[in-house]
C-alpha cells in the first residue's frame, strides 16, 4: 500500500451517530405543476390533489394557457395521463418547458399494453416516463420531490 | 424523500422486521462455493439478515448452514472441527450434523439421549451456479430454487466474485438501478475498463450525457430503460432489469460478459454484494476471467484471502487525486466497484432519507421503493408472496438495443429481455 492513510478523512468518520446530524439546513421543495392529460387522468388527479401538499399545483385539463402563468417559478410539471392521453399536449407542454428550462416527467397509468399509444405519444417529450398500474404511485412520486 | 418510518420498514431486515420477513421468502447467496472447497475443510462464520450463523460441508459433501453458537456455552463453533460427518464444538467436544442436531454430547454417558433433544436453527444451504444459496424463511414451504442465468449456464461461461460492502442493502442496490450515474461516475471505466471498451454502445454513452428514463413493471420487480440519440433518428435504450429483492443485471457493451449484481444484507449497516459475469453462449476467454479476478470490470480487487476491497474507507478507497484531475477517473477511485461503494459508504451506515433531495431522474428508485414497500406491506398484513419468489421472475436478461423513436422499448424487446438457453444476448 502506497498511498496515505487519511485518518481525518470523511469516510473513516461515516458512523450512525454522525450521519444523524448531516443536511441539517432547511429542504425547501419542488414546486411542481401536475397536469392531467385525459379525463380518467383528472380523476386521478383530483384524488391526488386532497392531500396535504407543499407548492404543488394541480390541473385536471392540459390548459396550456392556464398552465404558462405559473410555469415562472415551477421546477417540474409532472404529465398524468391514461390509454387515452392527449399527445398534442404534451408536445404543447413540452415546448412550453424546453424554452424555460424545465423538467418534463410523465406518469402513464395502466397496463403496458393497454397504455401502449399514450406511452409512445409521451416518450419524445417526458425527460424521464413511470409506465405503471398502481395510481398510489402519482402520490409517491410527488413526495419523493418533496411537491 | 421517504419518511422516517418507510426509511426504518425498507432497511431494518434483522429477525422479526418486516422487511426481514420479505428476504426470508427468497432464496439468497451466502456464500461462495469455493468458500466451501472440499468436504471436512473449515467452517465459514455467515452472517446475514443480522443473524450469526456457521457453514460447513461434512464427509459426504453435504453443505449445512445453523447457528454459529454451541447451545452448551454459547461458544463460536467456528473454532471447531469438520470431521466424520458433523461439526464438533472445540470448548466441550458437542457435535452438529449439518441440520443442526447435535449428534454427540462427549460429558453424557454412551447411551444417553441428551443429544436427541438438543438442534440448533438451520438453513438448508444448496449449490447453484458458483454461489451457495439459503433459504431463511419457514422451512415447510420453501420455493423452488433459483433460475437465474448467471448460475444456469454452464461454469465456463460463468465467474462470481463478492465483496463486502459497509452501508446498509438498500443504498447500494438504489445504486444498481440509478443509470444516471453512469455516464459521470463510470465514465473513465468506459473508454479504459477491458471488460468494457471498445463497444459501439459506449460511444451512444458518451456522447449523450442526458439520457432520458423509462420505468415498466416487471412480474418480478421493474425494466429501467435509458435512452440515449443513436444515428438516423433511432434511439440507443440500455434495459437494466430488477429482480426484487435485490438482484440487477447491467446492459451489455457488444461481445463482452453480461454482469450483474445480488446485494444480501449481513446486517443493517453492511452487505454482501455478489458480483457476476456470464455469457450466454461461449466459454469465457482465460483474458476476461483473468481481469475479473484482477478486479476489472464491476469486479473488486479484494485482499487476498478476503472479501474485503484493497480501496476501502480506512485508507479513502487509494483515492487518486491526479488520476481524478488528468480525468483516468472521474472521482480519483479505481474501478467500478470501489466507485459505487465509495460513494454509498459515504452516505452513511443507513442513509438518512428523510433529507435527500430526488429529481425526476430518480423514478426509477422511487417505483422500486414503492414497490417493495407494496410487497413488505402485502406480505405483512395479508401474506401475499411477494414478486421474484417465483423463479420464473428470474429469467430475464438485460439488453442494449438501438430501435426507432416511436417503438416501445418493452414491446419491441420481449424476446430480448427473456433469458433463453444457448440464445446470444441483445447487445450494441
Amino acid at each position: 500500500m502506497n498511498k496515505p492513510i487519511l485518518a481525518n478523512s470523511c469516510a473513516s468518520a461515516a458512523t450512525a451517530e454522525e450521519a444523524r446530524f448531516r443536511i441539517d439546513r432547511e429542504i425547501a421543495g419542488r414546486t411542481a405543476l401536475i397536469v392531467a392529460l385525459d379525463g380518467d387522468a383528472a380523476e386521478v388527479v383530483d384524488r391526488v390533489a386532497e392531500r396535504p401538499w407543499g407548492a404543488a399545483r394541480f390541473y385536471r385539463t392540459p390548459d396550456v394557457d392556464a398552465v404558462v402563468t405559473e410555469l415562472e417559478d415551477a421546477d417540474v410539471v409532472i404529465m398524468v395521463a391514461t390509454a387515452e392521453a392527449d399527445g398534442d399536449a404534451a408536445s404543447a407542454l413540452a415546448r412550453l418547458c424546453s424554452e424555460r428550462g424545465i423538467m418534463l416527467a410523465g406518469l402513464v397509468l395502466g397496463a403496458q399494453f393497454d397504455v401502449a399509444e399514450a406511452v409512445s405519444a409521451l416518450r419524445p417529450y417526458a425527460r424521464n416516463l413511470m409506465v405503471t398500474e398502481d395510481e398510489d404511485d402519482v402520490a409517491a412520486v410527488l413526495t419523493a420531490l418533496r411537491a | 424523500m421517504l419518511k422516517t418510518e418507510i426509511n426504518e420498514l425498507l432497511t431494518r431486515t434483522g429477525p422479526a422486521t418486516p422487511s426481514g420477513d420479505l428476504f426470508r421468502h427468497y432464496w439468497l447467496p451466502a456464500l461462495l462455493a469455493e468458500e466451501l472447497p472440499e468436504n471436512d475443510c473449515p467452517p465459514v462464520r455467515v452472517k446475514i439478515l443480522s443473524e450469526r450463523l456457521i457453514a460447513f460441508r461434512d464427509s459426504e459433501g453435504r453443505y449445512g448452514l445453523i447457528d454459529e453458537f454451541c447451545a452448551h456455552r454459547g461458544v463460536s463453533l467456528w473454532f471447531g472441527k469438520v470431521e466424520e460427518c458433523g461439526l464438533r464444538c472445540a470448548y466441550h467436544g458437542w457435535k452438529y450434523d449439518v441440520t443442526g442436531q447435535c449428534v454427540e454430547v462427549p460429558s453424557e454417558p454412551e447411551n444417553s439421549n441428551f443429544a436427541r433433544k438438543v438442534k440448533l436453527t438451520s438453513y438448508p444451504l444448496v449449490k447453484v451456479g458458483d454461489i451457495l444459496w439459503t433459504y431463511m424463511g419457514a422451512p415447510e414451504s420453501p420455493p423452488d430454487l433459483p433460475e437465474f442465468e448467471f448460475a444456469q449456464v454452464p461454469p465456463e461461461q460463468t465467474y462470481t466474485s463478492k465483496r463486502w460492502q459497509e452501508s446498509n442493502w438498500l443504498q447500494a442496490l438504489e445504486g444498481g438501478i440509478d443509470s444516471s450515474h453512469v455516464s459521470w461516475l463510470h465514465s473513465g471505466g468506459l473508454k479504459n475498463d477491458p471488460l468494457f471498451k471498445g463497444t459501439k454502445g459506449n460511444e451512444y454513452n458518451l456522447n449523450d450525457l442526458r439520457p432520458f428514463f423509462e420505468v415498466a413493471e416487471a412480474d418480478g420487480g421493474l425494466f429501467i430503460g435509458a435512452r440515449r440519440n443513436a444515428e438516423d433518428g433511432k434511439y440507443y435504450w440500455r434495459i437494466t432489469p430488477w429482480v426484487m429483492p435485490s438482484f440487477t443485471i447491467v446492459p451489455p457493451r457488444g461481445d463482452h460478459p453480461v454482469h450483474g449484481h445480488f446485494w444480501v444484507p449481513i446486517d443493517d449497516e453492511n452487505c454482501w454484494v455478489y458480483t457476476f459475469d456470464f455469457h450466454p453462449t461461449r466459454a469465457l476467454t482465460t483474458e476476461e476471467r483473468e481481469n475479473m479476478k484482477a478486479g476489472h470490470g464491476v469486479h473488486s480487487r479484494n485482499i487476498p484471502g478476503t472479501y474485503r476491497p484493497e480501496d476501502n474507507k480506512d485508507n479513502d478507497y487509494l483515492i487518486d487525486r491526479a488520476a481524478q484531475k488528468r480525468g483516468e477517473t472521474f472521482s480519483g477511485v479505481r474501478g467500478i466497484a470501489q466507485q459505487d461503494a465509495s460513494l454509498q459508504e459515504s452516505m452513511g451506515p443507513i442513509v438518512d432519507r428523510t433529507k435527500e433531495r430526488l429529481v425526476s431522474s430518480d423514478t426509477g428508485i422511487i417505483k422500486a421503493r414503492q414497490k417493495l414497500r407494496k410487497a413488505v406491506e402485502g406480505l405483512r398484513d395479508e401474506r401475499v408472496t411477494p414478486p421474484g419468489v417465483d423463479p420464473a421472475h428470474h429469467r430475464v436478461r438485460s439488453a442494449a438495443i438501438v430501435l426507432p423513436q416511436a417503438e416501445s422499448f418493452i414491446e419491441s424487446s420481449r424476446d430480448a429481455l427473456a433469458a433463453r438457453e444457448g440464445v446470444a444476448h441483445t447487445t450494441v
